[in-house]
């Protein structure tokens, strides 16, 4: 990507980003309007990364409206510093999704959420239009992974694959999975410190 | 406790999201006793959310704004499910004064001290106990943050065991775990913000004695040795 196309994507996700922390500031300040218009700006996003680990609909709809309560109790405690607000709310549904997906069974390869096709399993993150500084940095990092690390850390991150799901998926041992995350988790840490 | 690079890969799986049930349960009990994993795992969440922005939107099957915020509405004081709990307290102050005996007026002298504290809506105290005369550990809910603590009466430290505390309803199915307790000091607990409010407000509390660290299968081991429901700190 060249700084030229960087420059205004990074500048649009800057500005959509301080919409959505002025939302959180007025959603910890108790106001409802607030709430209701950043429920409609990020729901989708959200609704996005807890369908894709929890393949029944309604879990999905559970772990979303469960994401919304605890973001409007724990919107005051949101810090700019350590990211952005939209990452901090879909950090907050990931989170619900998991839990709610390792109670009840592992997640299954046959069980597609509706709408998702078995190809398009893996998420992208380089087709996301706006990309802010952080995610540009972790991209790059992302991509100093062989082929196989990367896609077995995107499938954990968007679909909640375990590591039994991750040893079925590359038909390796449940051993080499773990050695594989802690590489790749290791070398992502000491890329995005460098 | 010194912390180890296995703690931070912990940690870094725990963001990641590939811990197995039992894993995430017990890593998220240690991060509410050990302030440096508690570090890490934000640490690693921070590293990780920018990949939660990118992910695709994806429109759901019905407009869910109304139910959560029927939900947090809920949180407002004063609502008739308080009334309801009322009525709760006062059979259950007759119960224990019928009961007499030294650990129940103990019981009611918590309940009341709890109640001296600046009035606090939505907050709940359950004396989660074996019988009237034996409180063990007294809980205190403020519903409002979803937020839960713990403080030990008169349970005592078990060599090699750990408390572990469970909600149960039957809206949610199996028992399911609310963290290992410290029979020592007070426990905060911030879970109970996963559940809807009618459910943390009826459910049964009961504390279990679990292999050290807390079950691990995210299953209770044994039948519960204390137990207690939820009632209103009076204004």
């Amino acid at each position: 990507m060249s700084s030229a196309e960087a420059a205004p994507a990074a500048t649009e996700a800057k500005a959509a980003s301080d919409d959505l922390a002025r939302l959180l500031a007025r959603v910890a300040a108790r106001d409802t309007a607030a709430f209701a218009a950043l429920y409609r700006a990020t729901h989708a996003v959200l609704y996005g990364a807890v369908a894709r680990i929890l393949t029944r609909g309604d879990a999905s709809g559970e772990a979303l409206q469960e994401a919304y309560v605890r973001i409007w109790e724990k919107a005051g405690e949101f810090d700019p510093a350590k990211g952005s607000p939209l990452a901090w709310m879909a950090t907050i549904a990931r989170n619900r999704a998991l839990d709610e997906v390792r109670r009840v069974r592992p997640v299954s390869l046959e069980e597609m959420p509706e709408g998702f096709e078995p190809a398009a399993d893996t998420v992208d993150p380089l087709a996301a239009r706006d990309r802010s500084e952080r995610l540009a940095a972790l991209i790059a990092c992302l991509g100093n992974l062989e082929a196989d690390k990367r896609e077995a850390v995107l499938l954990a991150y968007y679909r909640g694959f375990s590591r039994d799901a991750l040893a079925k998926r590359f038909a390796a041992p449940t051993a080499t999975i773990k050695t594989w995350l802690r590489r790749s988790l290791m070398q992502l840490r000491d890329c995005l410190e460098s | 406790m010194t912390f180890s690079p296995d703690d931070d890969f912990a940690a870094a799986e725990y963001a990641l999201g590939t811990l197995e049930a039992g894993e995430r349960a017990a890593l998220v009990a240690r991060r509410l006793r050990e302030p440096d994993l508690d570090a890490a795992i934000r640490a690693w969440e921070a590293r990780l959310s920018p990949l939660a922005e990118a992910t695709p939107p994806l429109a759901p099957p019905t407009d869910f704004l109304p139910a959560i915020e029927a939900r947090i509405h809920a949180v407002a004081p004063a609502s008739d499910a308080v009334a309801t709990l009322r009525r709760r307290l006062t059979r259950w102050r007759a119960a224990a004064i019928g009961a007499t005996g030294i650990a129940a007026a103990l019981a009611i002298g918590i309940v009341g001290r709890e109640a001296t504290r600046p009035a606090a809506p939505g907050e709940f105290v359950a004396v989660l106990q074996k019988s009237p005369d034996s409180p063990a550990f007294v809980a205190t809910v403020n519903l409002a943050r979803g937020e839960l603590t713990v403080r030990p009466v008169a349970a005592r430290p078990q060599a090699g065991k750990s408390y572990e505390l469970w909600i149960i309803d039957p809206k949610l199915g199996a028992p399911r775990s609310l963290g290992v307790l410290d029979a020592s000091a007070v426990t905060r607990n911030p879970r109970l913000s996963g559940y809807d409010r009618s459910v943390v407000e009826d459910a049964t509390y009961a504390v279990t004695i679990e292999p050290e660290g807390g079950s691990s299968d995210g299953k209770p081991s044994g039948p519960p040795v204390f137990v207690g429901k939820l009632v209103p700190v009076e204004p």
